[in-house]
């Protein structure tokens, strides 16, 4: 078991991990997704004492590994990496890449190092490539090779680093499938990765990193399916976010209006759904606007770039009013016509208490 | 963005639009409308080149049908298919004469 209590890791100019405390469990296979910077590789690496913590204490078993004076090699035994860039030595032959650490660390006998580097070997499929160098072997190849000697070194916990970040994209699928294999053994293994159907294929549990620390822990149905909360769902629908605010009657339409071109041009938003996205906005706020005594109008559009579907909420002060109940008015029939759904809805205690989302058609 | 072209032959005016006809450029072409249309017998109201309409816009074209049908006629030429579908979804199909 990996327990981590209030970890924090600094840099001079970031902070990726402010305040982390989370339990692993023996036998938990966890995929650690979210964007680039949010301190996945940081939190892999904490663990197994790569970076030193700014702050905060781990423990691996019963061992607190942030204490001073820890045997650290004696820890790392139990914990192999898989990195993204292989890291095999180039001047030994797969064969003497997978034996070494066994010989050197658990004291192993030469012929029984050789021999369960070969069953390794077979296990990822290059029993055949034992003599060659790294250098005569493929991308997937070589992280298969290093998967392998991390196995060789019989490690309780297996964390892994993007292992098919560096690769050809032909050459994913192979190393996939060993990491697949791996995680059915039983082994405690973390994963970094950005392939998000590998990661619920594989996983019984899923950090979701974003904000300094795990902000979403839950089953992969949970995170993918049925995320709860907000940065965790734009992640994973892979949504891109556009958020206009209106603060009084005289707001900047065309500068807006722009910013809407803008980024749906950057987010290849087809140009037909740019339009409408553009006609829900503007037939909205000339509707909201003018019944408003304060013009406050929170807009955000949503578009997923996996189904292509744009969704605008808007949220705004005042009484209550239920837009789609108003007294038919061309505005809003051009409105009702743009869109597939829309839902009105009323929360009293927000500050923005009127909320309308409107899927685009 | 709205460019407006205007031709004058006899009592026929053709109008020409050009861009976006939204709540910022309505008005212009209301004021463009609003004398021009003194006298005339036909309006050809030629939007090949109009890339996007709201109701705003859609409130300009409905005034000149009105305005024309005391006096004449109006037809709209060469929509998009895009503005054809918001001719449809209000319901301006059946009000304009649109070919």
């Amino acid at each position: 078991m990996i327990r981590i209590e209030h970890l924090k890791k600094q840099y001079p100019n970031a902070t990726p991990l402010k305040d982390v405390s989370v339990e692993i469990h023996d036998g938990d296979v966890i995929s650690v997704i979210g964007p680039s910077g949010t301190g996945k590789s940081t939190l892999l690496r904490c663990i197994n004492q790569l970076e030193k913590p700014t702050d905060g204490r781990i423990w691996v078993d019963d061992v607190e590994v942030t204490a001073p004076g820890c045997n650290m090699n004696k820890v790392r035994q139990k914990m192999g990496m898989v990195f993204q860039s292989f890291n095999l030595f180039g001047h030994k032959t797969v064969i003497e890449n997978i034996m070494m650490a066994p010989m050197d660390l658990l004291g192993r006998e030469k012929q029984e190092a050789y021999d369960e580097g070969m069953r390794l070997l077979r296990m990822v499929g290059l029993a055949e490539k034992v003599f060659n160098y790294p250098d005569e072997l493929s991308g997937g190849q070589k992280q298969r090779i290093a998967i392998a000697r991390t196995l060789a070194m019989d490690p309780e916990v297996i964390l892994l680093d993007e292992p098919t970040s560096a690769l050809d994209p032909t050459m994913v699928g192979e190393v996939q499938a060993v990491i697949r294999d791996l995680a059915k053994t039983g082994k405690t293994m973390m994963i970094v990765t950005h392939e998000m159907n590998f990661a619920k294929a594989i996983s019984n549990r899923v950090f979701y990193m974003d904000e300094g620390g795990i902000y979403e822990d839950g089953s992969p149905e949970q995170i993918f399916e049925h995320p709860k909360r907000e940065n965790t769902r734009r992640f994973v629908h892979r949504l891109k976010v556009l958020e206009l605010n209106i603060e009084s009657r005289d707001y900047d339409f065309i500068g807006m209006m722009n910013e809407i071109d803008t980024w749906c041009g950057k987010n290849q938003v087809a140009p037909k759904l740019k339009k409408r996205i553009q006609l829900v906005f503007e037939e909205t706020t000339q509707l909201i606007i003018p019944m408003l005594k304060t013009p406050h109008v929170q807009a955000v559009c949503e578009y997923s770039e996996q189904t292509s579907v744009a969704e605008w909420t808007f949220r705004y002060a005042g009484a209550q009013m239920d837009l789609t109940q108003s007294d038919a008015d061309l505005g809003l029939t051009v409105l009702k016509g743009m869109a597939e759904r829309m839902e009105y809805s009323w929360n009293e205690t927000d500050s923005l208490p009127n909320s309308l989302h409107i899927t685009v058609k | 963005m709205l460019n407006i072209n205007k031709e004058v032959t006899g009592n026929n005016l053709t109008v020409s639009l050009e861009g976006r006809l939204d709540t910022t450029t309505a008005p212009q072409l209301e004021g463009e409308l609003k004398s021009a249309l003194d006298g005339k017998t036909e309006l050809i109201m030629d939007i090949a080149e109009l890339e996007y309409i709201s109701s705003a816009g859609l409130r300009v074209l409905l005034s000149a049908q009105k305005t024309m049908n005391k006096q004449g006629s109006m037809v709209v030429k060469n929509a998009s298919d895009e503005v054809k579908e918001i001719f449809e979804v209000t319901g301006f199909s059946d009000i304009l004469t649109i070919e």
